[in-house]
């Protein structure tokens, strides 16, 4: 069992420090260009002294809120409209033309447009990552609320549960697993959401971040504000996960 | 305003738990379908009611139907006392978000009851089929056997005068299938409720039921019922050994074929 554990990890590092190896002996060989490829050790001491200076760990504490903040004010609307939709035919008809229209925008095309209603500023930032999250988990609501087990909800019903109590002990949890991949789906969009309008629209946050030490092609900063997207995308997933375990113990 | 209070049936005035007649159910759509066709059937209160029919001939559409799952198309239908009826879905019906405890629960906590007698309920219910030390696992940590206890459980535990069963015990292997048709008969007697029992097989049919209808293929009609005269208490094994038997047996079996001619 241990061994186990241990030797999947081992088979999951494998291939990332493989290429970091080959990467920092291609650098030091100059295989390849190395303003543009630094060596790998550099780019770790570059992330370590901006860690030291506080700068990347302001921008990543920017970005999170934008991230965080966008992220649950268009999750929690679309998972309520996506149940609601998934169980009530008028609902659905109302909605599903135009989300289904409004979904097919891509979403960067919509920055303009964040940007002259909100003004300059955060409130922009956090709707364009809002607007993509809604409609990710409005349509993975809408489509796990009607795959719930149809034994199910009769059940619930033969019982005498009334819409609200077959909502709150059938269709909640019978859904929320797939609620749950869509919320990790909707959490990647809404990283590269967030980082594509820092790059355009913002002095601030890890897209500013690695944007800036582009264009001065400084090339070991630029990485190293990779390096913390990065960090951030997998702490964020890695806590979707838990968060699913502990509200889902009956998974197996 | 004057409200007018009329006195309400009640089921000891009926010798009927349930009254079926010319009831006819077609499923809309396009690929639609005629399920049952001016079936009538009376259930005896008190009764354990057996019945039998070929695959696809409507028997979950007649349950579903009571259970207020599926509008009848045509004919009418009556539950004495006009009480929901408990029902056990035809699959696997336990929810698997809930430990077994709280499944056996469920009906209650649909009502409002409070939390402390659903539990006594429920967790009575586990002891008296032998499931005391899972009332807090969860379905899939449960063999199928003890998931049909617990939807059977579950039924039981609303207390309702009349339980609906649809192939309860279809998907259990034969040891398991008698001793749970054990249980399902105390249960019953101990409650002195009206089972109408779904199933497929003849001999379960003569070990559970007093009566035993069997409906033709789809759409659904009732070809006949047989009275099962054997003693109470019953088992699979004495069942087999009583004179009446055969005789019993051959005329369910005569029946069942009647549909191919
Ligand atoms: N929701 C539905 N929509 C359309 N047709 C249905 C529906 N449910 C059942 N039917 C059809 O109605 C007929 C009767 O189905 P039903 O489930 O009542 O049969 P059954 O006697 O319970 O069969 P089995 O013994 O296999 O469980 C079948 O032909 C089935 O295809
Ligand atoms: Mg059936």
């Amino acid at each position: 069992m241990q061994a186990q554990a241990v030797r999947t990890v081992a088979a999951g590092v494998l291939l990332p420090a493989s290429l970091l190896v080959l990467w920092q002996v291609a650098a030091e060989r100059g295989w390849i260009d190395a303003l543009f490829f630094p060596r790998p050790t550099d780019i770790v001491a570059r992330t370590w002294e901006h860690v030291r200076d506080g700068r990347i760990v302001t921008d990543s504490e920017i970005t999170l809120k934008r991230l965080l903040l966008g992220f649950v004010l268009g999750a929690a609307p679309g998972i309520v409209l996506g149940l609601a939709a998934g169980t009530t035919r008028f609902i659905r008809a109302l909605l599903y033309p135009l989300a289904s229209a409004l979904y097919v925008v891509p979403r960067i095309a919509l920055l303009p447009l964040a940007l002259v209603t909100f003004s300059i500023g955060d409130p922009a930032r956090v709707f364009m990552v809002a607007f993509g999250v809604f409609f990710i988990t409005f349509f993975g609501s809408l489509s796990a609320a009607e795959q719930v087990e149809r034994n199910h909800v009769d059940t619930a019903r033969a019982f005498g549960a009334s819409y609200h109590q077959v909502m709150r002990s059938v269709i909640v949890p019978g859904a929320s697993p797939s609620i749950f991949t869509s919320l990790r789906v909707a959490m990647g969009v809404a990283l590269i959401v967030i980082i594509s309008v820092e790059f355009l629209a913002s002095n601030s946050g890890l897209g500013s971040f690695i944007w800036r030490r582009y264009q001065i092609f400084d090339f070991p900063s630029m990485y190293s504000g990779i390096v913390a997207v990065t960090v951030l995308g997998v702490a964020i997933n890695a806590l979707l996960l838990m968060l699913e375990r502990s509200l889902l113990p009956w998974r197996r | 305003m004057t409200i007018l209070v009329r006195p309400r049936a009640r089921a000891s005035w009926s010798p009927h738990a349930v009254e079926i007649a010319g009831l006819s159910v077609r499923y809309p759509g396009p690929g639609s379908v005629l399920a049952l066709e001016g079936l009538d059937l009376a259930v005896a209160a008190g009764s354990f009611h057996a019945i039998l029919g070929p695959s696809g001939c409507g028997k979950s559409t007649l349950l579903k139907v009571l259970g207020g799952l599926v509008r009848a198309t045509a004919g009418e239908w009556r539950i004495a006392g006009g009480r929901r009826p408990a029902y056990v879905p035809q699959g696997n019906s336990c929810f698997p978000w809930l430990t077994a405890e709280a499944n056996v629960a469920y009906g209650l906590w649909v009502q409002g009851r409070p939390r402390r007698e659903r539990r006594a309920v429920a967790r009575a219910l586990l002891a008296s089929l032998g499931l005391q030390e899972f009332a807090e696992s969860y379905p899939h940590q449960l063999s199928e056997g003890m998931r049909q206890r617990v939807a059977i459980a579950r039924a039981f535990a609303v207390n309702a005068p009349l339980l609906i069963m649809d192939e309860p015990l279809s998907a259990l292997d034969f040891q398991t299938k008698i001793q749970v048709q054990g249980e399902l008969l105390r249960l019953w007697s101990d409650r002195q409720a009206t089972v109408l029992y779904v199933t497929h097989d003849i001999d379960e049919a003569l070990t559970l039921a007093d009566r035993v209808s069997v409906l033709s293929g789809r759409p659904g009609r009732l070809l006949g019922t047989i009275e099962v005269p054997f003693p109470r208490p019953r088992s699979y094994r004495d069942v087999r050994n009583q004179p009446g038997y055969p005789d019993a047996f051959r005329q369910l079996f005569e029946l069942l074929e009647e549909r191919s001619a």
